[in-house]
């Protein structure tokens, strides 16, 4: 079980960059961004390797964020492997509400941010399935 | 319990026949301003035979008189000149004399001892001092009932906190608007307003919901009364809420309540919605008879819980001239705060936006969300969108587009708030 940050930003533009100037001044890493738009608003989840600093930060600046519990998947860099994992959450129901990647070596490692209602069946289920998670405290480290 | 016992509590027909007197006093003293001389005014038997022969007085009679048309006295008598802004042509000017500004001063006092202020209390003035009569008519009102006034008036919330901190202030005169936004520069410095002494809260100068109320007195931890009045007849202290907050008492031996038919003219009876009519009964220097204010209400005679026999209006529901026509429906801007003040969800600043788009009106709402119950998914957004949407459409059946924004980015005042932006061509 890991965190990631959710911002409520109106869509225009700009709106991502004072996210970003805050976390780089404060020097925080971001691995994954991803944003959902509504049209006119949307929101932006970020994982990062400071969670606490990030929510706290961006919070002093006045922003609607908040914090949401995320699973992160460990999988080999090569191709299937995506499909494989989603058929597997397909098949015991589980509805994602957010999915995103990132490649930690290439050809070899990449991690795969997943945000479901089902939860904590959907860390059962992939434990069961022999994936190994990736656990907030290593994201500090990665 | 009471200011001034006998008169607060009279029985109905005695408060009739008081302001019988005082009507004919009134209608003699009128007579002497250029204006009112033109009309051929005589004592009247009763109060019905002043509504037959008497004619409407409108702001735009105070306009077209401009500077002295009004005044019943030589300039020398009067010892004060208050005046709106004059945004839409001449300003309209109101002259006091010495005994006008004792009498308002008493009505002011008379209304902050009904919400329970006493000699004893703090009282901070956020209301801008000058010719608005919000500052300077609460200034007097306080200091007659023996309150340790602040005139710290409008602006700069950081040392409004210091001074609400430092000297254990416990009654704030501030408008509604201005109330919500000092709340955040609370959260900013990690404060909690209940940690104060904070009592009462005195808000009016502009429109408001019920809803609006709440949520200052929920945020504050404070009893919030609405306050009521108008600069040409005095300024604040014409009404007030009383402790029972069921309707704002008007003070009827100072003034003649009437509700009538914004169309026809036609008086109405209890309890019908109109327009409020005020005759004043003791000013000295510029008396108005049946002055139309365009603010639309009801009124009750009922006696209130408290005790008090003066009538009842309901919170203003706008001003005749805030009615909203959107393609062919009229609504009142607060009408759209009720609805999505009640709203969770919702934060606390919103702006009415009314375009032109290929010949049909377009309603745009921005609504600031509240950051401390935002969960974090796009699906609990535009919930939140749909809801004010369908709430926003039964209650005034016209189809608005809401846009949520960031909290903190809609425009703020320092004055009152001005949440209506009309963009159709004139």
């Amino acid at each position: 079980m890991a965190y990631h940050l959710s911002i409520f930003v109106e869509n225009k533009p700009g709106k991502l960059e004072n996210i970003t100037k805050i976390l780089s001044e404060k020097n925080i890493n971001i691995y994954g961004i991803y944003v959902a738009s509504a049209g006119e608003f949307g929101v932006v989840k970020i994982l990062t390797n400071n969670l606490e600093k990030a929510y706290q930060t961006l919070k002093q600046e006045g922003f609607t964020v908040s914090k949401r519990k995320v699973t992160i998947v460990l999988l080999p860099d090569k191709p299937g492997e995506m499909h494989k994992l989603l058929t597997i959450l397909s098949s015991n129901n589980i509805n994602l509400e957010d999915c995103y990647g990132f490649v930690l070596e290439a050809k070899a490692q990449a991690a795969i941010v997943l945000e479901a209602e089902k939860y904590p069946l959907i860390e059962d289920v992939l434990h069961s399935k022999g994936y190994k998670l990736l656990p907030a405290e290593k994201l500090e480290e990665l | 319990m009471y200011w001034e016992e006998n008169i607060e509590t009279a029985e109905a027909s005695e408060l009739k026949k008081l302001q019988l007197r005082l009507l004919n006093q009134t209608i003699k003293q009128a007579k002497k301003s250029p204006f009112y001389q033109n009309f051929n005014l005589n004592e009247v038997g009763s109060l019905e035979e002043f509504q037959e022969k008497v004619p409407f007085t409108r702001k735009q009679d105070l306009r077209d008189q401009f500077p002295y048309g009004f005044l019943t006295t030589d300039l020398e008598k009067s010892v004060r000149l208050h005046s709106s802004s004059g945004t839409t042509g001449n300003p309209t000017v109101v002259f006091h004399t010495k005994k006008d500004i004792q009498e308002w001063t008493n009505q002011v006092a008379r209304c902050m001892y009904m919400i329970g202020m006493r000699k004893g209390d703090v009282f901070q003035n956020t209301m801008g001092y000058g010719l608005f009569t919000g500052g300077l008519g609460f200034h007097y009102g306080a200091e007659a009932l023996g309150a340790l006034t602040i005139p710290i008036g409008p602006g700069n919330s950081k040392r409004q906190i210091w001074f609400m901190e430092t000297f254990g202030s416990s009654v704030v005169h501030i408008l509604p608007s201005y109330a919500l936004r000092l709340y955040s520069h609370f959260e900013e410095l990690k404060l909690d307003p209940k940690s104060l002494k904070l009592k009462i809260f005195i808000i009016g100068s502009e429109p408001h919901s019920e809803e609006m109320r709440q949520q200052i007195e929920q945020l504050f931890g404070v009893k919030a009364y609405n306050s009521y009045g108008l600069s040409e007849v005095c300024g604040p202290g014409v009404g007030f809420e009383c402790q029972h907050q069921c309707g704002i008492h008007i003070w009827e031996d100072y003034y003649l309540v009437e509700i009538i038919d914004p169309q026809t003219g036609k008086v109405l009876p209890d309890g019908e919605e109109g327009e409020l009519v005020l005759t004043t009964l003791k000013r000295e220097a510029m008396p108005l008879l049946r002055y139309r204010t365009g603010d639309l209400t009801r009124a009750t005679s009922n006696k209130c819980a408290c005790g008090r026999s003066h009538i009842r209006i309901d919170r203003i529901k706008g001003r005749a001239d805030d009615m909203l026509i959107i393609n062919g429906v009229n609504l009142f801007p607060i009408q759209i705060e009720k609805t999505i003040m009640g709203i969770p969800g919702v934060g606390k600043n919103y702006l009415i936006e009314i375009k032109k788009e290929n010949y049909m009106d377009k309603l745009y709402i921005k609504v600031e969300v509240d950051k401390e119950i935002f969960e974090g998914t796009l699906a609990g957004l535009t919930q939140l969108q749909n809801r004010i949407t369908e709430e926003l459409r039964s209650e005034i059946t016209v189809s608005p587009i809401v846009q949520l924004s960031e909290p903190g980015s809609l425009p703020v005042w320092e004055g009152k708030a001005k949440r209506v932006n009309d963009l159709r061509d004139k």
